[in-house]
């Protein structure tokens, strides 16, 4: 490929989970491809894993020109010092611009390790990424109620975390063919960690992601009865759960239900906000709702900047009254 | 043999009040705040996973800071919880260091304190929420790392078990040490600070290293030693415009209802 | 120079106290409300905190704090309960004259268990006769050989059934001016806990009468001379007693600041929040000069104290205008909450009722005023 740009591709470190790509590589790969366009050089994505061969084409149909493929049974899980290990000494060779992984758990804790090495910069969970004029990465993070822009002016490549969601995910070119790179994976994997098992539930939940109504609590839900009400909620909308940070941090919901900057991206047709304060890193993850509704008790909390609809209550009376309404309303037609 | 942990932890403002730093929207600056600084609450959990280990098999608990001289009352508040010895690492050249920076700081303060077994921090602070420095101070040191851990448990003197958060599940892992480990609220209920442990903290020692004590130079550490950069800031005005549904709570209830129903969105 | 600001440390006994309060002692304080009785589970906690040690020295098992660091822990647990805070000012007050007048073998005996909160302590003067006159008490004892008989009532004696250890007063049979005494244990024959009060505020701790039918003690339960009781049981109420009740009020007052603030920035009126009419900003003005000022007295008090200087007219000084502040607030935060002031399930309602439970314990403001006059004029 030739390329008039001085500086080096835009990569994507992808992740797979039982051979399946991640929405959120895709995505990042989709808006690689105009980072790159930009900048007028090549997409390329950093892929390992096992048994992956038959399933790199969705990366070359996002817009990836060339694909590094580790493929081998000692990279089918995450392993940290291994995956550091492989990106650090292909990064160190080719010597990418930009490179972009998703803020999944193992990407939170991948990307640090592997721009430590590269004695760069990483900013977290971005949620929108620019090429300013003097051809740097604009990092935007939402931060003191407004959002700031982080660069790395100097060190190379300028890394990234980005959230599922973020980025939307791009049209899908079957016809696009790409190169395909194969990686040799190390002969011997440093003992220093061992995984011994990796255990995933299928969520029993409505996927926030796709769910036309999205139900977010926040802490003002006060305790485990006040979240079982919020549930209740959603139960009855038929809508996903959705939370904040503070109410993972009280162990009522999971990690993979936090919506937000460094959660899930959703855009549902209606949002309600229940007993949460509307932080920035939270509101950020539902902007793209199309009518939003929000229940506090302080009148001045800066949710009720953000939504159509506001309620000044204590959601646990609000809620069951809530509950009790709609019920009503669908038994009346 | 004593196993020797340390625990980084970070002064932070005061999460309950952060919200009063903002951007200036006329000088996109930040306004400047005075909110008080507090013990970063996932740092809590931390120590007390290096106390929950002390009591169980006895440990030598070290707790390494960088900040500014205030934050020595949250290295105080460690020693008050049964931290042994607290060390803040502080000097002028330290500040506007980023996640890279710091970690790189507090590595060489590590590495200053010699001797280490299991390194302990929150996985991310409440303030910076990056998550970085503890992974990334595990580079420097060249240890392996092990992040966003709801479970701990000791298999022998050098090996640990780790249960490390996932989407929808987790990762088991057998981590030798020395190694570093970032605590998740799951690990753990940390302790109440008692006054007997306020009073026992008095004949512990805080000892403060600058830069010539870290053998470092101006252009290793803060600012200039960050690869990032703040650029722009730009604040975010309303884009919709709120109606408050009045009435008695269960008016509003009603109300909220109609509305909902009226856009079909029930 | 004087310097008015906190320690390190001190600040540090406060974090302490307030999580300690947030955490052990507000989740209970509805099953206290409605109960109407201690919560075995709070004084557990408070044992486990050492808050019982405060005041107690090191030898004795104690933390040997004083009583700046007791001040400092009343009013952050009277800020969550002041039920609590009652029980456990009093717990320090049944101490004291052991600790101030006691022998070495009675410091031995019952220090280390009351620090520990293996043994619950109080003080126990006021009759239907005399409280606040403690000469009008009618509570007698005689000597029979090396023995002495107490025989009376006493009332209103907050943790009369929980205390293990109890300090009493008793005038001589013979001597009307004579007065002494005594340390009692739960379980002595003769001597009850009877009748247990339903008091309308701090309804968590525990308010009785005693019974002393021809209980017969040693001579070892006698505390300091005999003929002058009145200087122990005095000592105690004045500084420690009057200082305790300072603590809890203060609580009050900042507990019905925090919870109008909270509440008028939340409650909309005329499209605004009620935090922005000046006549609600009149009321929380006035609610933080009190408490600025109440925490100047109060604090000041306790500095002299922990001088080991005298400190009742001070402490009379404080009791009086904190108390006086906390009723004030309270109604104050009632009439901020409208409708809602008058409900159980808002804490105001109990913070009024609680107030007015401050004002006769310990002595009511006439009492004070009457102290405080006596101070100027002597």
């Amino acid at each position: 490929m030739t390329t008039k740009a001085n500086c080096g591709p835009v990569w994507v470190v992808a992740e797979q989970v039982d051979g399946r790509i991640q929405n959120v590589s895709l995505q990042l790969v989709g808006k690689a491809r105009q980072l790159a366009d930009e900048l007028d050089v090549p997409v390329e994505v950093v892929l390992l894993g096992q048994g992956m061969k038959d399933v790199v084409e969705p990366l070359f149909a996002a817009g990836a020109d060339r694909v590094y493929l580790g493929d081998d049974p000692v990279l089918n899980w995450y392993h940290a010092e291994t995956y550091t290990e492989m990106i650090v000494s292909l990064a160190l060779k080719i010597q990418p611009e930009i490179l972009l992984i998703g803020s999944t758990c193992t990407g939170r804790e991948l990307a640090p390790l592997v721009a430590a090495r590269l004695a760069t910069g990483l900013t977290a969970h971005c949620i929108d990424l620019k090429i300013n004029d003097q051809r740097i990465l604009e990092q935007w993070i939402p931060a003191y109620g407004g959002l700031i822009s982080i660069i790395c002016p100097q060190k190379r490549p300028q890394m990234a975390t980005v959230a599922s969601g973020v980025f939307p995910l791009p049209d899908m070119d079957e016809s696009r063919r790409g190169e395909l790179v194969m990686l040799k994976a190390p002969e011997a994997v440093s003992g220093r960690i061992r995984t011994l098992e990796v255990v995933r539930r299928e969520p029993e939940t409505v996927a926030l992601e796709s769910a036309s109504i999205v139900v977010a609590g926040g802490i003002g839900a006060g305790d485990e009865d006040g979240w079982r009400q919020i549930s209740d909620l959603a139960r009855i909308l038929n809508a996903a759960l959705g939370c904040t940070r503070p109410v993972v941090d009280a162990g009522w919901a999971g990690h993979e239900t936090m919506i937000g900057q460094s959660g899930k991206m959703v855009s549902p047709e209606l949002y309600l906000g229940i007993g949460l304060s509307g932080d920035l890193q939270h509101l950020i993850g539902v902007a793209g709702a199309r009518v939003m509704a929000a229940v506090n008790k302080d009148a001045r909390a800066p949710v009720f900047e953000q939504v159509d609809y506001g309620i000044v209550a204590d959601c646990r009376e609000f809620v069951p009254l809530l509950i009790e309404k709609i019920r009503a309303y669908r038994q009346s037609r | 043999m004593t196993l020797q942990i340390i625990v980084c932890v970070k002064a932070v403002p005061d999460p309950a009040q952060a919200g009063r730093i903002r951007i200036d929207p006329a000088t996109r600056t930040l306004t400047r705040a005075d909110v008080p600084l507090a013990f970063n609450p996932l740092d809590r959990n931390a120590l007390e996973a290096a106390l929950q280990i002390k009591e169980k098999s006895g440990a030598r608990i070290t707790v390494l800071s960088m900040g500014p001289s205030g934050a020595e009352s949250i290295v105080r508040e460690c020693l008050s919880l049964g931290a042994d010895h607290g060390i803040l690492l502080s000097d002028r050249a330290f500040a506007g260091a980023d996640a890279y920076a710091t970690s790189f700081t507090l590595a060489r303060g590590i590495e200053n304190i010699g001797k280490y077994d299991l390194i302990l921090c929150g996985m991310a602070s409440s303030d910076g929420a990056t998550e970085w420095v503890g992974p990334q101070i595990a580079s420097f040191l060249g240890i392996p790392a092990a992040t966003q851990v709801e479970e701990l448990t000791q298999a022998d003197s050098q090996t640990l078990i780790v249960r490390s958060g996932m989407e929808n599940g987790y990762r088991l892992m057998e981590i030798k040490l020395p190694a570093l480990l970032t605590a998740t609220r799951k690990l753990n209920r940390p302790r109440a600070l008692s006054f007997s442990g306020i009073i026992k903290a008095r004949k512990k020692q805080i000892v403060q290293w600058g830069l010539q004590d870290l053998g470092l130079a101006e252009d290793q550490v803060g600012q200039a030693a960050s690869p990032t950069v703040v650029s722009a800031m730009t604040t975010r005005t309303a884009r919709r415009q709120v109606e408050f549904i009045e009435g008695s709570i269960e008016e509003k209830a009603e109300i909220l209802v109609q509305r909902l129903a009226q856009a079909g969105l029930i | 120079m004087i310097d008015f600001t906190f320690t390190e440390e001190q600040e540090m006994f406060r974090k302490a106290a307030r999580e300690f309060a947030e955490n052990q002692v507000a989740p209970r304080v509805a099953e206290m409300e409605a109960a109407g009785k201690v919560s075995e589970a709070v004084v557990r906690a408070l044992a486990e905190a050492e808050m019982m040690a405060l005041t107690v020295p090191e030898p004795f098992g104690g933390l040997g704090l004083g009583y700046t660091a007791r001040m400092i822990a009343l009013e952050e647990i009277s800020r969550i309960s002041v039920a609590t805070a009652m029980m456990l000012q009093v717990f320090a007050l049944g101490i004291e004259p052991i600790l101030k007048f006691g022998s070495e073998a009675q410091k031995q005996k019952y220090l280390p268990d009351l620090a520990s909160g293996k043994r619950l302590a109080t003080t126990a003067v006021t009759e239907a006769t005399g409280g606040s006159d403690p000469t009008g008490i009618r509570t007698s004892y005689r000597k029979d050989g090396d023995d002495y008989i107490i025989n009376g009532r006493k009332c209103f004696i907050t943790n009369s059934h929980i205390a293990d250890t109890l300090t009493i007063l008793a005038k001589d049979e013979n001597d009307p001016k004579a007065f002494s005494a005594f340390i009692l244990e739960k379980g002595m024959p003769g001597f009850k806990a009877t009748h247990e009060e339903n008091k309308v505020g701090m309804r968590g701790c525990n308010t009785g009468e005693l019974a002393f039918e021809d209980v017969r003690v040693s001579k070892e339960q006698l505390l300091f001379t005999e003929g002058k009781g009145l200087r122990v049981t005095m000592a105690a109420i004045g500084d420690v007693g009057r200082g305790g009740m300072v603590g809890c009020a203060l609580g009050v007052q900042a507990a019905c600041l925090e919870a109008s603030v909270k509440f008028s920035r939340e409650r909309i009126l005329y499209g605004k929040p009620i935090s922005q009419l000046p006549t609600i900003q009149s009321k929380l003005a006035e609610m933080k000069i009190d408490l600025e000022a109440g925490r100047l007295l109060a604090y000041r008090a306790c500095a002299i104290q922990d001088k080991g200087q005298p400190s009742s007219n001070e402490f009379a000084v404080a009791k009086y205008f904190t108390t006086e502040a906390a009723q004030k607030a309270a109604k104050m935060a009632v009439d901020i909450h409208g409708g809602y002031g008058c409900m159980q399930e808002y804490a105001v309602s109990r913070y009024l009722r609680d107030a007015f439970v401050l004002g006769p314990s310990a002595g009511t403001s006439d009492i004070m005023k009457v102290i405080i006059a006596r101070w100027v004029l002597s």
